[in-house]
Formats: C-alpha cells, structure tokens, sequence
C-alpha cells in the first residue's frame, strides 16, 4: 500500500506528469473563475448553477442517459478529428461529411424496406461512404493541386448544409407526400439504431463509438500501418525516405476521416433523431474538433473528454430550464477551456523552471561570494 | 600599471559569460579578450559552445551571468539591435539577405538615411559606395540577391554590416561555403579591413586557415574555455588535441582491395528541379561492388537532385538511364529500391533522417521494416523491433538511455549514428551516403568513416556526396566533380592534388 503511494508520488515528480497537471489543471481553475463570473454577472447563485449543471447530467438514471447520449456523437467526431489530426491533416469539414452522411442514412432510412439489421448496416455504412466521397473533394484538391485542406473542408462545410436543406425542401418535399421544409419524414422502424439502456436515449451508438475508439488506439499503437501514419504525420519528408507509401498514406487518412465523420451522422439519425433535420450536425463538427484538440488526438483519452463533453451538454439543457442563465454560459466555457489548453505548457513549464534554477544558482554564488 | 595597459588594449572583453539552455551548459564562465586590429579565431568542435557566446556579444541571446565590457565599458544588450549600434556586426552562416531584393535594398534595409518618412536613395547609395571603395568590394549593387553566386552573398553581408558601422565583425563559419580560391579573396578581404582598423571574430572548426590568418586564438571545449593562444606557440597537431582533448589526425584508414561487378550504372541523367531548371545535365557514371566513388562539388551543383533521382524521389528527364545489376530503376519507388538493396543516407538528419519528436525505435526501423519486414506485416513486433535497434546502438556505439527515448534528446553525432547505422545494418549492396559527417564532433566523424570504409571492404558500393572536400579526399577509391550539374572526372584518389580537384569544382579542367 505505501510502496504504491510513493510510486505516484515519484510519478508527480516526472516533468512530463507535472505538465500534465498543470495544463489540466490551470485551465480548469481559470475556465471555472471566468464561468463564476459569467454566472454572478446573470444574478444566479453559483453553487446552486453548478449544482443544477451537476443534477442535469447525473441527476437520476435518465439524465446519466443524456449525458451518454450526447457522448457518443462527440466521441466519433473526436475520433474523426484525431484520426486527421494525427496525421498532419487539418479536416474541419467534419460537420459537412456529417450532415451528408445522415441526410443519405435518412433518406435510406425511410425509402428501403429492409429487415432489420441489414437495413442498419445498410444506412450506416452509406453514410460511411457518401463522408468518404465527400473529403474526396478537398483530397483531391490538396495532394494533386496543392491546395490546402484547411480552407476547402471549412466552406464545403456550408455547402454541405445548403446542399442538404435544399435536398430536403426542393426535392424531396415537393415529389413526396410530406411537407416539412426542415427534415425528412422518419426512417422506418427497421433502420433504428436500438435503445441499450432501457428508460434512456442511450443507443447502441455509443458502443459503436468505443469501439472506433479502441480500433484506432490498437491501429496506432499496435500496427505497422498505424506506425507508418504516424511518421507520414509528424515528418512525411521522413516517411518518404524510408520507402512509405506518403501519398497513398494521405489518402487514406483522409478518407478514414470522411468515413468516420459521415458514419457519425448516420448513426446519430438513426439512433437519436429518426430523421434528418437540417443543421443537426453544425454544432457536432466542432465538438469533435474540441474533443480532439483536448485529448491531443489520443483516442483513448478521447473518450473521457467525449464523457465530459456530454455531461456538459446534458448540464447546461438542465440550467436552461430551471434557472435563469443562459444555455451559452456553459458553452462559452466550453470554448474557453479548449483555448485554454491550446496554450503550450511544455515551454512555459521549462522557462519557469530554469528561471528558478538559475536564481538559485545566482543566490548560491552571492552566499558563497 | 603594466595589467590595466594591458586591459586597455583590448576592444572587447567578454568575463565570465554563462549560459545555460535548459539542462545544458553552453557557455560555463567562458572568457574572451580581443585585441584592437586582429583577427581573433574562435575555434572548437561542434556543440562547443562558440556560436553560444557569439550570439551572446551580438545581443540575441541573454547570458545567465557574466560581463560585456567593450572599449573599457560595461555595455548590455538587450536585443541585436543595440549590439549593432554599438559597433558589432555579425554575419550568420545562414545568409540574411531577402531573395527577391537587390543588394543595395538589402544593404540599407532597416538602416536606411530618410528625408521626412521617406528613404534617401542618393545618400544611402553614396555611402555604400564608399564603404565598397574603402574595402575593396567589387559587389553589384543591383542584382537581384538570388542571381548571385554564393561567395558575393558573404561579400553583401560584409559591406552590410559595416553599412551599419560595426567596428567588430564576427564571421561565423565564413568558409564552409566557399572554394578554395573563394576562401583566398575572402582572407584578403579580412587582411585589408584589419589593415583599416576593423577588427574580426572568426568562428572555425578548420584548423589550416586558423593558422592562416589569425592572430589570437581562443579554444572552446564543452562549453569551456580550454585556452588562448598565438599561432606562433602552437601548431596544427597541437591545437587540435586542444579541441578534442586528445591527439586527433583525422586520417581516415582506407585499406585497397579488389572492387566487384558494376553495380550501378547511370548514363545521360538529366534532371530538374522543382522550378523547372535543369540541375543535372547528361551525368554519366558507375559504382562497382566494393568501391567508393565520392561526388565533390560545391553546394548547388546539383548533388542534391543527382541523389533525389537516383532514389527516386525526383524523375528524370527522358532518355535518362539509371540501372542497378542490369535492371532498370527508372520506374521504382524509393520502397522497391530498398528492397534491392539500395539504403540510403540523407543529407539533413533531422527533416529526412529521422522523426525527432518520436522515440528512437520508430526512426531506427523505418525503411526496415519495408525492405525487410518483421514476422508479421500487421503487427508491430516489439521484440524484433528492440533487436534491431538494439544492435544499430550497440555497432554503432550510439549513446542513449532506451530505445523509447525521443531521437531529439540525442546529440547530433549520436542521431548520425543512428541514421548511418540503420542503412549499414541491412545487408545493402548499394549506399549512398550524402554528408554522412555533417555538424558532428571529431570522434563521430572518425567513426562513421570507418564504418563506411569497413562496409566498401565486405563488397559494398558506395556512393559518397559531399561537401567536405577532405572527407571526399579521405575516403573515395575514384572522384568524381559536379559543376554546374555537368560530372568530371575526378581521378583516382590521389592522382590529383586537393588544389586541382578544388579547380574542377570551380569549373576548370586539368
């Protein structure tokens, strides 16, 4: 008992741990005084805020399910962000591939009469694929045109959403019989994802997205192919030399990216909304992107970040509802915490601490002077 | 009495200069006096501190403790701007100069004489003429920088830094990119503006041009000061066991042995570069087994796009042939060569060498594991990993705690080994090796040339590019030149003196 004590004392005294807790820790600390802030400055109570946003996420069986079910979209689009990120390619098209990949689930979803599970694994796996070919754009601009990733995925973004508002009001409300200008009608029963934990939302979406997550961890750590991914990201001048594939390798990344985002949106109407609702993944992209950018791209730690994600976003419904603050408080937190760790800790950690070396050492020179 | 007309003799007095970066000490209470009118060479190995303290003096670095005492003052630096306006000018190994500007542009930039906002060419201009006239430099002031041959660049970032009026001139490995005749004019240059009273800061590791052209000596060793001395008490041999602390003759043992088969052969290869020049121009040659064929030249003789197509990581022009045991490699990936037995040693270890931000087993097997893979080709096989990485370290003496240690934390020279060691280790018939000794201490190069001269003796062709024309001396069976992308013949070793083969580089013939 005592010998596993100092080994985590000793753990606290690696540099690498210290930056860790520091990094988390101070960007905690400053994103919980700028939320005291933010909420003193609407009139409510911070105690009872924080604890509203507590009851809202773990408050009772149903809520634990919100929390869940927010976790799961959040956990993929992670996964898709890191999946790009880790290999030095910016996809911030994550919200278009997702919007395209639930329009085509839903779409399926109520058109095909299937039984059930190949119905599901249809529509999934399409929206799978219509992600993978919508990245396909932006690859092709970048590896034979040499345009950059960064700006191309980022507007088909709003391409992908238009495309798929007028989809939904152009073509499919004016042939069918239904007359909503703002989602298609609900996918038939044999499409839905079903519930895991009965008397909640939880799908069984959120299995799908720990195992992605798994999937990529032992891809990465446990791979040749995960190996060469790896160097093609962070030296591809270096992959290169040493014989890999570097284009191909790219592609790949890309596509995977795309794959993951658009299956995201597919299991997210299939198992939350039953239809498409236009801009249902606007918000999500970003998430992902967040989730990602926390968890630097690590998959494991990708789905504690998604957990806590997820409870956020089921806490900050709850204070909507009973008190007086705004929704985007807690968003607006959300951010901050994400721009907060953005900040480079390693450096700042190291420059504090020689600062302090070298003052010792000058202290220690006038003493014995 | 005697002492303080000593000190007043001194322009520059650096006393007790630290700096630490981190973990490491590099510059430990170093000491530096420099006399008014001299050349003062500043010499050491790699990583022994000098470009440190030199930085330091031109206020881009701040020192943990220490003083600047120049003219008998105690000046500080806050940035390298003040250090120009008190009268020190420093010219980078890596040239400051924008590509797309004129000489004159870049000479004035940022120190220009205004009239109102705006800049007063006539005036500028008459002062930079002068200062060409006073010194000698025959510059074309209205060339466009990136038309300009390498050795008129040096000559801009002279007359730059005496535009902006320094008294104290650091030239920090001034030669390392000039010929031989180039080397000349650039000491004539420094023997007549020591002549008018400027004094210069030489940071060398090239002990011939130390005793050329200094007058005092200061040696750096690890960070510390090991001695200050006059050419006139020492002598090459000396000094040299000065800087590494032991007797170093830098005599690489090549040994004759009969030579194989052809094994590579190039005829007509011509390439360009990304540009769209024409780097390489009609090169013709062959390797055979066992032979070390070593490739001078001046940097940007198209070397660099020689070694990309031979690789293929460039494409040549048609009607290029280049074949490896009679097949033809034109068509290949870099991964199907390797797997014919062709290993590779870039010129920058950290951009093409390695993944420095990654542990030491992920750039030990790359390329490895393509040519020759492990058991499974899905899964990383650790033990097998370790194995191979472990035997690169233990042949290649690299020093490193584990093979999960990021390749960053490793010194230059131990990185090289590494690189050098994981292209040896895998039975190649062919290796081509660029600047296999490039910003490494003296016991690292010494070793990584008898590796290679080791692997020439069991059967391997190697192919030797570099711009260290002593290295090329030193190991290569047969020479060949690369000028202007066109190849001489360079002879066999020793059929030619250094200072003809220094000729070919420039373009001559003998």
């Amino acid at each position: 008992m005592k010998k596993k004590w100092r080994r985590g004392a000793s753990l606290l005294k690696s540099d690498s741990a210290r930056i860790m807790l520091m990094k988390y820790g101070i960007s905690l600390l400053v994103t919980m005084l700028l939320g005291s802030i933010l909420i003193y400055a609407q009139g409510v109570d911070l105690g009872y805020a924080m604890a509203e946003v507590f009851k809202g996420a773990f408050g009772n069986l149903y809520k634990l399910g919100n929390t869940l079910r927010w976790t799961a979209p959040c956990l993929m689009l992670g996964i898709a962000a890191s999946v790009s990120f880790k290999a030095g390619v910016d996809n911030l098209g994550l919200s278009g591939q997702c919007a395209i990949g639930g329009l085509v689930a839903a779409v399926i979803g109520y058109t095909a009469e299937l039984p059930p599970v190949a119905h599901v694994l249809l529509c999934v796996f399409a929206a799978g694929f219509s992600g993978m070919l919508y990245v396909l754009v932006p690859a092709i601009m970048r590896l034979f045109f040499g345009i950059n990733e960064f700006i191309v995925t980022l507007m088909l973004n709003f391409v992908a959403e238009i495309m798929s508002e007028y989809t939904v009001d152009m073509i499919l409300a004016a042939t069918g019989e239904y007359t909503s200008a703002t989602s298609t009608p609900s996918i038939l029963s044999s499409a839905q994802i079903p519930i895991m934990i009965p008397n909640t939302s939880v799908s069984y979406s959120l299995l799908i997205a720990i195992v992605l997550a798994v999937a990529l961890y032992v891809l990465y750590k446990f791979t040749l192919p995960g190996y060469e991914l790896k160097q093609t990201g962070e030296n591809l001048r270096f992959a290169k030399v040493g014989g890999v594939k570097v284009v191909r390798n790219f592609l790949l990344i890309f596509l995977l990216s795309g794959f993951v985002a658009g299956l995201s949106g597919g299991v997210e109407v299939l198992g939350v909304y039953k239809k498409f609702n236009v801009g249902f993944a606007t918000n999500l992209g970003w998430d992902g992107i967040m989730v990602a950018r926390i968890a630097e791209s690590n998959p494991i730690a990708c789905i504690f970040v998604a957990f806590i994600w997820g409870a956020l976003k089921a806490g900050s419904l709850q204070i909507e509802r009973v008190t007086e603050l705004n929704r985007f408080t807690v968003e607006c937190m959300k951010m901050f915490f994400v721009l907060m760790v953005s900040i480079d800790y390693e450096r700042l950690y190291y420059s504090v601490k020689y600062a302090i070396a070298r003052r010792r050492r000058r202290n220690a020179g006038k003493e014995a002077g | 009495m005697k002492n303080q007309r000593e000190q007043d003799a001194y322009i520059l007095r650096m006393v007790d200069i630290r700096k630490t970066f981190g973990e490491l000490v590099a510059n430990d209470d170093v000491n530096l006096n420099v006399k008014k009118g001299s050349v003062h060479a500043l010499v050491g190995e790699n990583g022994a501190g000098k470009s440190t303290l030199m930085n330091i003096l031109s206020g881009m670095y701040r020192p943990d403790s220490g003083d600047i005492i120049l003219n008998g003052k105690r000046v500080t630096f806050r940035n390298s701007l003040e250090a120009t306006q008190a009268g020190i000018g420093m010219v980078h190994q890596e040239f400051m100069l924008y590509s797309r500007l004129t000489v004159f542009e870049n000479i004035i930039l940022g120190f220009e004489y205004k009239t109102g906002p705006l800049i007063n060419r006539q005036v500028c201009r008459k002062q930079v003429e002068e200062i060409c006239q006073k010194y000698r430099f025959n510059i074309p002031l209205d060339e466009v920088i990136k038309e300009l041959p390498v050795a008129m660049l040096q000559q801009v970032e002279i007359v730059k830094a005496l535009y902006r009026g320094s008294d104290i001139l650091i030239l920090d490995e001034p030669t390392s990119v000039l010929t031989p005749s180039g080397i000349e004019g650039l000491f004539d240059a420094i023997r007549f503006l020591v002549s008018g009273g400027k004094t210069i800061i030489l940071i060398t590791h090239k002990l011939r041009e130390v005793f050329e052209i200094a007058d005092n000596i200061t040696v750096l060793k690890d960070g510390k000061e090991v001695g200050s001395i006059t050419p006139r008490e020492t002598d090459q041999k000396h000094l040299a066991s000065m800087m590494v602390g032991r007797e170093v003759f830098m005599q690489a043992n090549r040994r004759e042995h009969p030579f194989g088969e052809e094994l590579l052969r190039v005829k007509n290869l011509s390439v360009k570069d990304k540009d769209g020049i024409l780097r390489v121009k009609n090169a013709s040659f062959s390797v055979r087994a066992g032979e070390i064929v070593g490739l001078a030249g001046v940097a940007g003789s198209g070397q660099q796009q020689l070694v990309e197509a031979l690789f293929g990581l460039r494409e040549p022009e048609a009607g290029s042939e280049i074949t490896f045991e009679g097949i033809s490699l034109l068509k290949m990936t870099p991964a199907q060569r390797r797997k014919l037995g062709i290993g590779y040693v870039p010129q920058d270890r950290m951009k093409e060498g390695t993944n420095p931000n990654a542990s030491i087993w992920e750039s030990a097997i790359m390329g490895y594991h393509i040519a020759h893979g492990f058991r499974s080709k899905f899964w990383l096989d650790h033990k097998a990993i370790d194995a191979f990485t472990d035997s690169i370290v233990e042949e290649f003496r690299v020093k490193r705690q584990k093979n999960t240690d990021k390749v960053r934390s490793l010194s230059g020279g131990n990185i090289q080994k590494l690189v050098v060691g994981r292209e040896c280790l895998q039975k190649n018939k062919l290796l081509i090796v660029e600047d296999p000794t490039r910003g490494i201490d003296v016991g690292a190069i010494e070793f990584i040339w008898e590796k290679i001269i080791d692997l020439a003796a069991q059967g391997v062709a190697v192919l030797l590019v570099s711009h260290e024309l002593n290295e090329i001396l030193q190991l290569s069976d047969r020479i060949l030149v690369a000028y202007s992308g066109e190849l001489a013949d360079g002879g066999r070793n020793g059929e030619y003196t250094e200072e003809q083969i220094g000729y070919l580089m420039l373009g001559g013939s003998v």
